[in-house]
């Protein structure tokens, strides 16, 4: 065989045996191609961050956190952050909810949205996927999706209030900050019952340490419910051979016949 | 069993990877863990679906001895997807045994933690919000 053509079969065969798929399946245990790898093969979840061409730090792939953050938003404080300050009424009800005597009434449990940012850290996989100009993040909890446009656009001041809000991202150096309002007032920000007003900010800050690590902090500022901003750490795993399945909720609900209320 | 032998090393290879559950609801405010109940009977009915799948078996009442119907909450399709199963791996008529938490609301409901094939021996994880199914089970909301 001509050394060119050696070449290029060697290449193929690297290639399919690296990158291509291994038979006919679909993408539960999938190999990402360019994942960098331990001198056993295994990927190497601790090398360096990758970049892209424009020198951004590659936040693309599949994330998975690392707890169920969802269940308490408070379950990690910021160091700045000593406790959740909870307006009064907004402790009152997060008391109410905190035992469970009103799940029925979670948003979530009825299929609706988790909102922003418990979405992240509800259970299952988000993928991030970077363009230029605009972040996609495709969850699949519930199957949503959030855009957060980094082209430098404004938000307009007034806006019609949604469940997972309109989002911006700037780079602060190797930190994404994503900048999210215009909610709608209804989401409890996390299962034991926290709750948000229209009023609610929030501020994400995306921090890719390694290759497999993802560091996220965020902030709630909601002078409707608390006397001042709070900071949460979570943290989130990549899933470097698998990818998202639909999950699409309301197929078929049963449980809030069985659901304690406060209605009963 | 073909089936059974190669779930049983999916689901190895999968608990490894330690991929939590998904559960949408509150697992304290349904169901009570304080109250395991093991339950053996023949499965009647198989609901494949979001948020979560639902198994009905009959099981014989021990005074009376007539079947009763119990309905079995498990994780969702992608949670038991990624604990290896398929939505062929229960079908009507097996014989099974199933561990779970009972509901708090006194129905013939439970919620299933792991279950066992009688005909195989086979255990599997149930992808449980309020299980305590090792690495499989980590996460949930309760």
């Amino acid at each position: 065989m001509p050394k060119p053509v050696r070449a290029i079969a060697w290449a193929l065969v690297f290639s399919f045996g690296v990158c291509g798929p291994a038979g006919a399946q679909w993408w539960l245990n999938v190999p990402t191609s360019n994942v960098p790898r331990a001198a056993g093969g295994e990927p190497n979840l601790a090398a360096p961050a990758p970049r892209l061409a424009d020198g951004r730090p590659d936040l693309n792939g599949v994330w998975e956190p690392i707890k169920t953050y969802s269940r308490d938003l408070a379950a990690d404080l910021h160091p700045d952050t000593k406790s959740v300050p909870f307006q009064p009424w907004a402790k009152k009800l997060a008391d109410e909810r905190g035992d469970g005597a009103h799940s029925r009434d979670d948003p979530p449990a009825r299929c609706l949205p988790q909102g922003v940012p418990r979405l992240a850290g509800a259970p299952g996989p988000w993928k991030l996927v970077q363009t230029p100009g605009l972040i996609v993040v495709i969850y699949e909890s519930f199957t949503l999706w959030r855009q957060i446009f980094t082209d430098g656009r404004k938000l307009a001041d007034e806006v019609n209030p949604t469940w997972l809000g309109y989002s911006t991202g700037k780079w602060d150096a190797d930190t994404l900050v994503v900048e999210t309002r215009g909610f709608n007032g209804k989401a409890w920000l996390d299962q034991v019952g926290k709750p948000s007003t229209e009023q609610l900010r929030v501020t994400e800050r995306y921090r890719r340490k390694d290759y497999g690590h993802l560091d996220m902090e965020i902030t709630i500022d909601d002078p409707g419910a608390y006397t001042q901003p709070w900071t949460v750490v979570e943290h989130f795993d990549l899933r470097p051979a698998t990818d998202l399945l639909e999950f699409v909720c309301n197929e078929n609900n049963r449980d809030l016949t069985h659901l304690q209320s406060a209605t009963d | 069993m073909k089936t059974s032998t190669a779930l049983a090393s999916l689901t190895l290879t999968l608990l490894a990877a330690g991929l939590p559950v998904q559960a949408h609801h509150s697992f304290a405010a349904q169901y009570d863990a304080a109250k395991p109940i093991t339950l053996t009977g023949k499965v009647t009915k198989v609901e494949w679906t979001n948020p979560h799948i639902y198994i009905y078996m009959d099981v014989p009442d021990e005074k009376t001895g007539s079947a009763v119907n119990w309905a079995l909450e498990m994780g969702g399709p992608n949670a038991l997807i990624r604990l290896g199963w398929t939505r062929n791996s229960l079908k009507p008529d097996d014989l099974i045994t199933v561990e779970g938490s009972l509901a708090k609301d006194g129905s013939h409901l439970a919620n299933a933690k792991s279950i066992v094939m009688t005909a195989t021996g086979k255990k599997m994880l149930a992808g449980s919000s309020g299980g305590t199914g090792g690495t499989g089970g980590g996460a949930e909301e309760r």
